[in-house]
């Protein structure tokens, strides 16, 4: 596991918990998650239709989007409710020093 | 038990109905009679995003014919003319019969058609399947002015991405507002707006007096005496829930086909979903149908989980959207019977929300934003309308404060 490939997100305040923030890194899209139990990492863009997860619900550990109420487990990526029946890809998250970093591939 | 379970009709509550039946059932017989020829597959795009060419057909099937393969579920593409109940027999019209233990009816619901001379029968276009979908694209590539009747969801949608072709779009609606039937005249009136701004014409409260074909083109006369000339038509006036084939049997028809909140009908072994079924719900404690993509899905998985075996209550929340140019709009619970509006936003970048709530309890919610902007405060009202919440009102007006605090866990 290279260095290089972890980015920084942000400071560990800038997510509320139970909440989500959104990261673009080149010509990506991220969500960021604070959960009860730590932090996670999604693609930002629903399988289903290409939506934007950011202004998804947030709820046990669940992101569901705001277009067509797919959802997806945030740990796990697992489709979980149609339309959605694609995975969403996941990213291992860090905390060093109070900052969020995400491992990109 | 190995049963024979027989899905009428090919559309979205039927195949998520017999993917439920085989999770819960390995054993019995699936088949799907569909009267297109085509695996199920979503209808939202047809209005949007097949009209754009940013879908193809290949995009739009729920699922592949290697799914319903590996799940072993059968779909034929047959027409179904005669229904015998009692000796639960199906018929097509060449005395082919088709023998269930269990049935389920979802044969959604069909165009409601405008009363014309019959000359001009096969010039004014609907769109509620993918070859209708097909037709009206190839047409109207070589026509500029096109004249939309009806100013539903349907309409409108086909308005936006005719603009979006570079469309002289005129949309002529009989009531006072767009949407009228179930949206908001607040949320109703920004949606109008828009349409204005990207140049499409939006005629409101007139009825259509005549229609008069001239040459390859058509000329609209309203009842104003006003004159539209156009060189293509399209109407999008409504539907009706498809129960002719039932029409002369013992099932109990009102609206379509009355179903309790397990989708059983007054038939045993008989089930309704989708379009077609006007359900029990338990919340409303009263019957309602509804046509909308997330219900056709929902109410199919109930309908197929108690097909199985396993006793299930529909107590889905209503919920609907709309694509409109940027536009998303969105609703939720019941917008019609409130004492209360409480509005949540002023700025459809940020998106704007109304309220809507009876004796203190939030009942619905209807919204419009720039992409997904109001999808997470809708879903939540959901939530909260669900549990029949009463809730703060300070939050609920106040964009600044989180709604996701108001859902007890």
């Amino acid at each position: 596991m290279s260095e290089e490939n972890w980015i920084e997100v942000g400071s560990t305040d800038s997510i509320e918990e139970e909440d989500l923030i959104r990261f673009d890194h080149q010509d990506k899209t991220f969500c960021v998650y604070k959960l009860t139990d730590g932090f996670y990492a999604t693609d930002g863009i629903c399988t289903h239709e290409a939506v934007h997860l950011e202004d998804g619900l947030v709820m046990d550990d669940e992101i569901e989007c705001p277009m067509h109420q797919g959802i997806f487990n945030i740990k796990s990526g697992e489709a979980l409710s149609p339309p959605a029946c694609e995975d969403l890809k996941t990213y291992p998250v860090k905390v060093d020093n109070d900052k969020i970093f995400i491992k990109i591939d | 038990m190995k049963k024979n379970i027989l899905i009428l009709g090919g559309g979205q509550a039927g195949i998520y109905a017999a993917r439920e039946i085989r999770q819960n059932d390995s054993e019995s017989n699936i088949k799907i009679l569909g009267e297109e020829n085509l695996l199920p597959y979503e209808r939202p795009p047809l209005s949007k995003d097949f009209l754009l060419d940013k879908k193809n057909e290949e995009d739009l099937y729920f699922h592949s014919s290697e799914v319903l393969k590996n799940e072993n579920i059968d779909f034929e593409n047959v027409s179904i003319t005669k229904v015998d109940f009692e000796n639960k027999k199906l018929f097509t019209k060449n005395d082919d019969v088709y023998i269930y233990d269990s049935l389920l009816i979802a044969t959604g619901s069909e165009n409601k058609k405008l009363s014309l001379y019959n000359n001009l029968k096969n010039d004014v276009y609907y769109l509620r399947n993918l070859e209708e979908a097909k037709t009206i694209k190839e047409k109207v590539l070589n026509k500029n002015k096109i004249t939309i009747i009806g100013g539903g969801f349907i309409g409108l949608e086909i308005a936006s991405s005719l603009s979006q072709l570079q469309k002289k779009v005129t949309v002529i609606e009989i009531g006072d507002q767009l949407m009228g039937r179930i949206i908001p005249k607040q949320i109703a009136d920004l949606v109008q707006s828009t349409h204005i701004d990207y140049g499409n014409k939006i005629i409101l409260n007139k009825q259509i007096d005549k229609i008069t074909k001239k040459n390859a083109n058509f000329e609209i006369l309203l009842n104003d005496n006003s004159l539209i000339e156009t060189d293509f038509v399209i109407a999008g006036i409504g539907s009706t829930p498809s129960v002719k084939l039932f029409e002369n049997t013992n099932l109990n028809l009102d609206n379509g086909i009355v179903t309790n909140q397990f989708c059983e009908t007054s038939i045993k072994n008989v089930y309704a979903a989708g379009d077609v079924s006007n359900f029990y719900h338990p919340l409303y404690e009263r019957n309602m149908r509804l046509e909308s993509y997330q219900h056709a899905q929902n109410h199919g998985i109930c309908a197929g989980k108690n097909i199985a075996g396993v006793k299930t209550e529909y107590t889905s929340i209503p919920w609907m959207w709309s694509d409109q140019f940027n536009l998303n709009l969105q609703l939720t619970g019941i917008c019609n019977d409130y004492d209360e509006i409480i509005e949540r936003g002023n700025d459809i970048n940020n998106g704007i929300i109304y309220f809507f709530l009876k004796n203190k309890i939030i009942r619905g919610a209807c919204g419009l934003g720039i992409a997904g902007k109001i999808g997470r405060d809708i879903r939540i009202t959901s939530k909260l309308s669900e549990k029949n919440t009463i809730v703060d009102k300070q939050i609920l007006s106040d964009q600044n404060q989180k709604l996701n605090k108001l859902i007890q866990k």
